[in-house]
């Protein structure tokens, strides 16, 4: 599987809505606060990504003070990761995480880096090259609800700030439970609800009024940054999410808050 | 009726406790992240001793190997990975229980020995080492770490003042220090931040003045954000 046969097999899935398959759930969806045609949301948040592929990683380090740098560190330390490993960085986006467990892997090992949208693939491929890490990393463009792997392909696969972002997370849970290999873990790493009540009020403040204002001024894009805000207020929280992973068939689950629980990581196994 | 403030305060307690108990791994260093604050800055050190490094050094028995290091001194281990997938060849440094080659128990005292050349076999002969798993891989990896001469009191000073996450922390900065000049004085630390914390979390007198607070706050970031609407306009007036 070389990376530029992947690419032209994929269609422009960030442009091209999938019609759900789901005939049972309900027709719409959340993008952000807003109610919409769920098969509107992949070219709304392929939208919001597109807009914001090129300054995303300065943004990143801008709207957290660069902790998440930590998160994501705390992600690799989370994952076990070994030598010879295959790991799936699934909506990998610039490719943070790629870059470190290309590392860890070695040359017997594979890191996948996929998402959904072919600006942020780019960005993210440019810079892993200019890093000079090309050895063994490949690059898919792929949705989270339809996983274009083999079962039990994964020992790995984290999910980083991605999940808020995908239309149906019950079938992308599944999809990634699909790919893992028996023993393997899945990490979701997303924005969660903090813990305490006077955390929660000074994160909703700080969302709300600075952050749509930073992301105006420095990457003109208050509107992008107005939907971060809401997307993370809508996901589920801890429990919830731990539920959903259950009910996709992980075993093992289990939470971690980080920084009071702005953040929380998820871990859960299939066996 | 209302709920006494001490009811509201067990309450909470309660509800934290369950919070925590659900969660892996409950130790607070982890959710300060302090583990990561250790290994960002020990990987920036060692990278750049590394690149400025102009001795040979062989990597080959440790490429891609794991040393675990459990320090008496830290609640966490430290791990380094040689990674040679490509050039220059890096020292990845993590903080997991998972997947060592090798580990070595031991302590700061000990290592700074390790340091002034006193040879890894001597040590481990007076019991201050306990290594388990592939000596070669521990005796390689000391090579290393004395060829790299880094003068680890300046190095971290400088260090961790750079690393732009750790000053956000806000219990961050002291923790860390004494972390990793005088581990012994982590826990007090901590307990102190536990106190602390846990006096945010229960009070709800200290909730309601915060609420004031942040009706302060919010009407003053309201004029701010006049101000920087203001701004925006004006700069896209003059593009
Ligand atoms: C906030 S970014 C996170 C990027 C990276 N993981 C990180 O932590 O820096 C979210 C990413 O999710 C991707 N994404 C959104 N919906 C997706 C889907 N259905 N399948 C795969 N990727 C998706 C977006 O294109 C974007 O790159």
């Amino acid at each position: 599987m070389s990376p530029t046969d992947q690419n032209s097999q994929a269609s422009d899935l960030s442009t091209t809505p999938h019609t759900s398959v789901d005939a049972d759930n309900e027709s719409t969806t959340h993008f952000g606060y807003k109610t919409i045609e769920k098969d509107d949301k992949i070219s709304m948040v392929a939208g919001v990504f597109h807009s914001v592929a090129k300054q995303y990683d300065v943004m990143n380090d801008l709207m957290s003070f660069g902790i998440h740098r930590l998160w994501k560190r705390f992600t690799i330390d989370a994952s076990g990761v070994r030598p010879g490993n295959k790991v799936l960085d699934l909506a990998g986006g610039t490719g943070d995480l790629t870059a470190k467990f290309s590392k860890l892997v070695g040359r017997e090992g594979k890191v996948i880096l996929a998402d959904i949208n072919s600006s942020m693939l780019n960005v993210g491929r440019d810079k892993l090259r200019d890093k000079g890490l090309v050895q063994n990393i490949e690059y898919v463009q792929a949705n989270a609800e339809y996983l274009p792997f083999e079962e039990n392909t994964f020992d790995i696969v984290t999910i980083a700030f991605g999940l808020r972002n995908v239309t149906d997370k019950d079938k992308a849970l599944r999809s990634i439970y699909s790919v893992l290999k028996p023993g393997g873990r899945l990490l979701v790493l997303e924005f969660s609800k903090p813990e305490h009540e006077l955390l929660n009020k000074a994160y909703d403040f700080y969302s709300f009024n600075i952050l749509p204002k930073m992301g105006e001024l420095v990457a003109k894009d208050g509107e992008s940054y107005q939907y971060l805000a809401e997307s993370i207020r809508m996901h589920p929280d801890q429990e919830t999410l731990k539920d959903m992973m259950e009910k996709a068939g992980f075993e093992q689950t289990s939470f971690k808050n980080l920084t009071g629980g702005v953040v929380a990581l998820h871990k859960g196994y299939k066996f | 009726m209302k709920p006494s403030n001490n009811q509201a305060d067990t309450q909470l307690s309660k509800q934290l406790s369950n919070q925590l108990s659900t969660q892996f791994g409950t130790k607070l260093s982890d959710s300060l992240l302090l583990p990561q604050v250790a290994t960002a800055t020990l990987e920036l050190i060692i990278n750049k001793a590394l690149s400025l490094n102009n001795k040979s050094l062989s990597f080959a028995t440790v490429a891609q190997k794991t040393l675990m290091l459990e320090l008496a001194e830290l609640s966490f281990p430290l791990c380094f990975t040689v990674d040679n997938t490509s050039s220059p060849v890096v020292i990845i440094v993590r903080s997991t229980i998972e997947c060592s080659d090798c580990s070595i128990k031991t302590s700061v005292s000990t290592l700074k020995k390790l340091k002034a050349n006193q040879s890894l076999t001597q040590l481990i002969k007076q019991d201050e080492l306990d290594v388990s798993g592939d000596i070669k891989i521990a005796q390689q990896f000391a090579n290393i770490a004395q060829s790299l001469e880094i003068d680890w009191q300046t190095e971290l000073a400088k260090h961790l003042g750079d690393v732009p996450t750790h000053k956000l922390l806000q219990f961050g900065n002291k923790i860390t220090k004494s972390l990793l000049a005088t581990g012994k004085q982590l826990e007090a630390d901590i307990s102190e931040y536990l106190v602390h914390e846990k006096r945010l979390v229960v009070t709800s007198s200290q909730i309601n003045a915060f609420n004031q607070q942040t009706k302060d706050a919010a009407s003053k970031v309201d004029s701010l954000s006049a101000r920087i609407d203001k701004l925006v306009a004006n700069i896209a007036g003059k593009q």
